[in-house]
């Protein structure tokens, strides 16, 4: 029986955690549904401080891995296929590569690296600090004041940043093409333009959405459990980099089994 | 206005605290809790106002289930509580004049009102000069009565104090009682205190619940 349960324990763990991640999103959502017009105010200025520590600090920090990254992909494309006529498969290339795979999911990996750390270590510091249980015991609902701007800001910016990853990636494709075959602007772009489609924007909105999701509400669960010690912080803060980031691969494997298996 | 029954708390090294207790507070009433170090004021407190679970036991405040329940959220929106706290509870990020307004911007005041109501509650405490400031830039004293600030400013109808005088200079501390003085004497809220040394507020109408780490003990005045 003892070895039974202790087979049973890591299962039993984990679907505990995903019953918390299912809690705390479903009552963050129905808490939103209660706002009023007048606490609106707060929650946006608490939302614009998440965009701008997740979104606007990682701008330089996105963009300029994405530059790299595409026109590290295109050199390395043009190396392999250059006999092959490459030039013609710059746009599959690109779309495959980047827009469909490596942009949403790298920008996810940055911010979790950036954001979904800062998160749990700021809602952990405050737990510990009774910061949590002094906004509830004055009326401030904390999935209204704390888990609700972070879910808004880490999604819009999720958004803004893999939106400037794309161009970045494509910018950084196209200075290799153009240096390597000469090819123009509008060649260049005609030829990601073909290979795009509306399932792609679709893909790629669904993947924003469900990303942000597991990067924000992984960071509340780790944060939110501390109780007793500063110590707890860090664990909390590896434990929410590990979890997100093998649940974000998950998530992107599926979607990309979804929609283009 | 809270009604425990058969309540127990779990101390952090395993021992059982206010094991047994029943009590009744009365809407406009005041209890202070007395007992050493160790013997569960904090505790009980935080259980009272649904920010602890407690080991057993049934807590009702303003006729709601807190435990077992929602705890604290159970009454959002339902009783308007202030909880003054022994150390920390305010919002590191927000200055102690943001952290005062905050709970009145969260019960929708605007303007003038807001303004009245933060700043009368600054000046009353003597904090205005340290207002713009962010709780780790001032004084633990100043974090106390930033805490009994937000307490005055929100004007609950229940409160709670943990050691609101534990730590303040004898200016701070005439003020401070001042304030808790009024409360006690304001038959629309009601008080909970929870402190070490009684003697402080000997001249309090309030009933007397004295905690020990083995046994408690229920007085009138």
């Amino acid at each position: 029986m003892t070895y039974l349960a202790r087979l049973g324990a890591p299962v039993r763990g984990f679907l505990e955690f995903l019953g918390d991640q299912a809690h705390l999103v479903l009552r963050t959502l129905r808490r939103a549904l209660r706002l009023r017009l007048g606490q609106l105010g707060v929650v946006a200025g608490q939302t614009k401080l998440q965009i701008r520590f997740t979104g606007l600090d990682a701008l330089w920090l996105v963009s300029g891995t994405a530059l790299l990254l595409g026109a590290v992909t295109l050199i390395q494309a043009f190396s392999q296929l250059s006999g092959l006529g490459a030039e013609h498969y710059i746009g599959v290339l690109m779309v495959l590569i980047i827009l469909r795979e490596l942009g949403p999911l790298l920008t996810a990996v940055l911010v979790i690296g950036r954001s979904s750390t800062a998160i749990a270590a700021e809602l952990g510091a405050m737990q510990l600090n009774g910061e949590v249980d002094a906004l509830a015991v004055h009326g401030i609902d904390p999935y209204q004041y704390l888990l609700l701007p972070r879910w808004v800001g880490v999604l819009i910016s999720l958004f803004v940043l893999v939106v400037f990853f794309d161009t970045a990636a494509l910018a950084g494709g196209f200075l290799v093409a153009k240096l390597k075959y000469a090819v123009t602007f509008g060649f260049y772009m005609d030829s990601v333009r073909q290979t795009l489609s509306n399932r792609d924007f679709a893909a790629t909105l669904l993947k924003i959405l469900c990303f942000s999701g597991v990067i924000t509400f992984h960071a509340c669960h780790f944060g939110l459990r501390i109780r007793r010690s500063q110590t707890e912080i860090p664990q909390a803060v590896t434990k929410t980099v590990v979890s997100a980031l093998v649940a974000v691969f998950a998530l992107d494997g599926l979607l990309a089994a979804l929609f283009y298996f | 206005m809270i009604d425990v029954r058969d309540l127990a708390l779990d101390a952090p090294d395993g021992r059982r605290l206010a094991e047994g207790l029943s009590l009744a507070v009365s809407r406009g009433g005041s209890l202070l809790v007395n007992g050493p170090s160790g013997s569960g004021r904090s505790a009980l407190l935080r259980a009272l106002a649904g920010m602890e679970r407690p080991a057993r036991g049934r807590v009702r405040v303003g006729g709601r289930e807190v435990w077992p329940g929602g705890g604290v959220l159970a009454l959002a929106g339902q009783v308007r509580l202030g909880f003054a706290f022994a150390s920390g509870g305010l919002l590191s990020n927000l200055s102690l004049r943001e952290n005062i307004a905050l709970p009145l911007r969260f019960l929708e005041l605007a303007g003038a009102d807001l303004e009245r109501r933060t700043e009368g509650a600054l000046a009353r405490l003597g904090l205005r000069a340290a207002a713009g400031l962010r709780p780790h830039a001032v004084s633990a004293s100043a974090r106390k009565q930033a805490n009994l600030a937000r307490v005055l400013a929100l004007e609950p109808e229940l409160i709670f104090l943990d050691d609101p005088l534990e730590g303040l200079d004898a200016a701070d501390r005439a003020v401070a009682l001042e304030l808790i003085q009024g409360w006690s004497a304001d038959r629309s809220c009601t008080l909970l205190i929870a402190a070490e040394e009684p003697q402080a507020f000997s001249g309090l109408e309030a009933e007397r619940l004295l905690l020990s780490p083995s046994s408690l003990a229920l007085e009138s005045p």
